[in-house]
């Protein structure tokens, strides 16, 4: 059966190339999409999720890293210290920015997650110093090297807000959320800096307990004593996080993915078609020597699969050899490609390729071997 | 010489196509033997019925009364599976058109009909090559359809017919797209393997110039064989 599939599809090298191509366009636009959510994916959440905090502390309803508007006396700190589980209490400051660059032009801005920290605690500041000094002191920032990267902004560059300005004195690894970065300054310098009123006021508390295994406990209690205050964990304030910043991008990602798998699948099961009914008399001769309808059916599924895998083959490394150059070329394009993912998309353009084959099956069934005698 | 055993065996055969007023009778109450070593050709102008006739021997068309035996077989009632699996063991087509799958060379083309599972990979490949270079083709084993002549695609085709050996050869205006000397000559290495192999051969043609092959002849017109020439 193989042996007749292969002669068909490389006998019509144009055909097969075109349907190779439509598999393969529709495998590469499925591969870089999933493997840009998934970079995504990790990307926004990895701060929150990386921060060695038992618990996040926020005001209730303020659910997320980015986008939360969440605002907290500075003496529930206090009283958290009080708690006998805690060990540790760390407050933050956290606004989303646009800041610009001193020297460069106004309206270029760029936009920031500042988070003041408590040096003395360091719980929330910078995971990874990559160059530079940590902690930052009194009007100094840390930037993400991202943030660094995407605007070519260096350390000793003053980055302004209205008549503030803060000064970079060292870069950072793993605060990139892809369309912000976190930059960290001290607690001072936070509530100076955007004229916090009361300058106590927080946004979240991070907390570590002595037994981590009981945080979950712990946070029903303390939820339970302290109203309006919401405890969360790492993974579920990183998951939030993730909703709140991907939710809106799920459902047009969905649709463009069952674009590409359309797309995929109306060029092959047309070029599949074609050749199919090209071929009518030739399956009429194969059914007229008995040849069976099975044997037809398999002819045909295997010149779908064949070009299915073809495709799949051409789609997937395209994925992974320009994904990295599409990187390069764009910060905000962060690509993660998971096996579990490309098993997926091999199983998509599986699916695509049966599905092609349905309807010249179909036609296959009708052929009447008689015709074939017919001048 | 022809032995008396039928091959194929059609009695009291009648297709009619349609019905009601629309009717059309292709063949009346038709009755025709082949046996081994014989080469039967059925003549008879166009619309005389001839194609259904073979088709019909060929297990590819059931009549509507009547009944066809094929090596003892009575095939009238079978499922269309097992009508399928009788014209893979028992019948080679040689058509007008040739009909050779353009995507395959010649040899592939006797290959993929002699692969019914009775001979192994070396077997088929020996005995797909053996035929085509007893039908004088043996160095154009890999030339693609398209690149033969309509002399040696007939032979290709009578070579993909014996490949699978078949009992009973079944032929379609095999002259129809050759020459009158290369028609001749095709039809005259049909009969000659036929007889080596000891096949029925039945032939509709309305080419006169073939009947010398033939070790009878028999005349089809208006669906009824008149006359046995």
């Amino acid at each position: 059966m193989l042996f007749v599939a292969r002669k068909n599809l490389f006998s019509e090298r144009t055909r097969l190339a075109i349907s190779v191509g439509g598999v393969a366009l529709s495998v590469f636009l499925i591969g870089i999409l999933l493997s840009l959510y998934r970079g995504w994916d990790k990307k926004v959440g990895e701060y929150v999720e990386v921060v060695p905090a038992d618990l996040w502390v926020a005001s209730e309803g303020a659910t997320d890293f980015i986008q939360s508007a969440s605002v907290l006396p500075g003496f529930l700190g206090t009283q958290l210290r009080f708690v006998p589980e805690t060990e540790t209490v760390s407050p933050l400051i956290v606004r989303p920015l646009a800041l610009s660059r001193a020297g460069g032009p106004q309206d270029r801005k760029f936009d920031v997650q500042l988070v003041g920290y408590d040096p003395a605690i360091g719980l929330g500041g910078p995971l990874e110093m990559v160059e530079g000094k940590s902690p930052p002191g009194p009007g100094e920032i840390i930037i993400d090297e991202a943030m660094s990267d995407r605007y070519g902004l260096q350390i000793g560059d003053q980055l302004l807000r209205g008549t503030g300005s803060l000064t970079i004195v060292g870069k950072s690894a793993g605060g990139d959320f892809v369309f912000t970065q976190v930059a960290f300054v001290t607690l001072d310098t936070a509530a100076d800096f955007l004229e916090l009123e009361p300058p106590s006021q927080r946004t979240f508390f991070l907390l570590t307990l002595k037994d981590p295994t009981e945080k979950e406990v712990v946070a029903k209690r303390l939820e339970a004593a302290i109203p309006g205050v919401m405890f969360a964990s790492g993974e579920e304030f990183a998951d939030e996080t993730r909703d709140r910043v991907l939710g809106n991008v799920l459902p047009m990602l969905i649709v463009v993915l069952m674009v590409a798998f359309i797309v995929g699948l109306s060029i092959a099961g047309l070029t599949i078609y074609t050749a199919t009914v090209e071929k009518s008399r030739e399956y009429g001769i194969l059914k007229a020597e008995g040849f069976t309808n099975r044997f037809l059916y398999g002819v045909v599924f295997e010149q779908s699969l064949v070009t299915g895998a073809l495709g799949f083959l051409a789609g997937a490394g395209l994925t992974v050899l320009l994904a990295p150059f599409a990187q390069d070329a764009v910060p905000q394009f962060v690509v993660l490609i998971r096996w579990q993912d490309v098993a997926s998309i091999a199983a998509a353009t599986l699916l695509m390729s049966l599905l092609a084959a349905y309807i010249p099956i179909r036609r296959l069934a009708k052929i009447d071997p008689v015709t074939v005698f017919k001048g | 010489m022809p032995s008396s055993e039928a091959i194929v065996s059609l009695q009291g055969v009648t297709k009619v196509y349609g019905s009601g007023e629309t009717a059309v009778t292709a063949l009346h109450d038709v009755s025709l033997e082949a046996g081994s070593g014989e080469v039967v050709l059925v003549m008879g102008p166009s619309g005389s019925g001839k194609t259904t006739l073979l088709t019909i021997a060929g297990a590819l068309l059931k009549p509507t009364r009547g009944t066809v035996q094929l090596c003892g077989l009575n095939v009238t009632e079978m499922s269309e599976t097992r009508l399928a699996s009788i014209r893979r063991e028992k019948v080679g087509f040689i058509y007008q058109n040739f009909n050779l799958l353009e995507a395959l060379t010649a040899f592939e083309n006797v290959r993929l009909v002699a692969s019914n599972g009775a001979l192994d990979r070396e077997a088929l490949r020996n005995r797909s090559m053996g035929l085509l270079d007893t039908l004088g083709l043996g160095h154009r084993l890999n030339a693609l359809p398209k690149q033969l002549s309509d002399g040696e695609k007939q032979r290709v085709a009578i070579a993909r017919a014996l490949a699978k050996d078949p009992a009973l050869m079944l032929a379609d205006e095999p002259t129809a797209n050759l020459d009158a000397k290369r028609g001749h000559d095709v039809m005259e290495l049909l009969r000659q393997k036929a007889l080596e192999m000891d096949k029925a051969v039945v032939i509709v043609s309305h080419d006169y110039r073939i009947r010398d092959i033939a070790d009878r002849v028999v005349w089809l017109e208006d669906g009824r064989l008149r006359t046995e020439l």
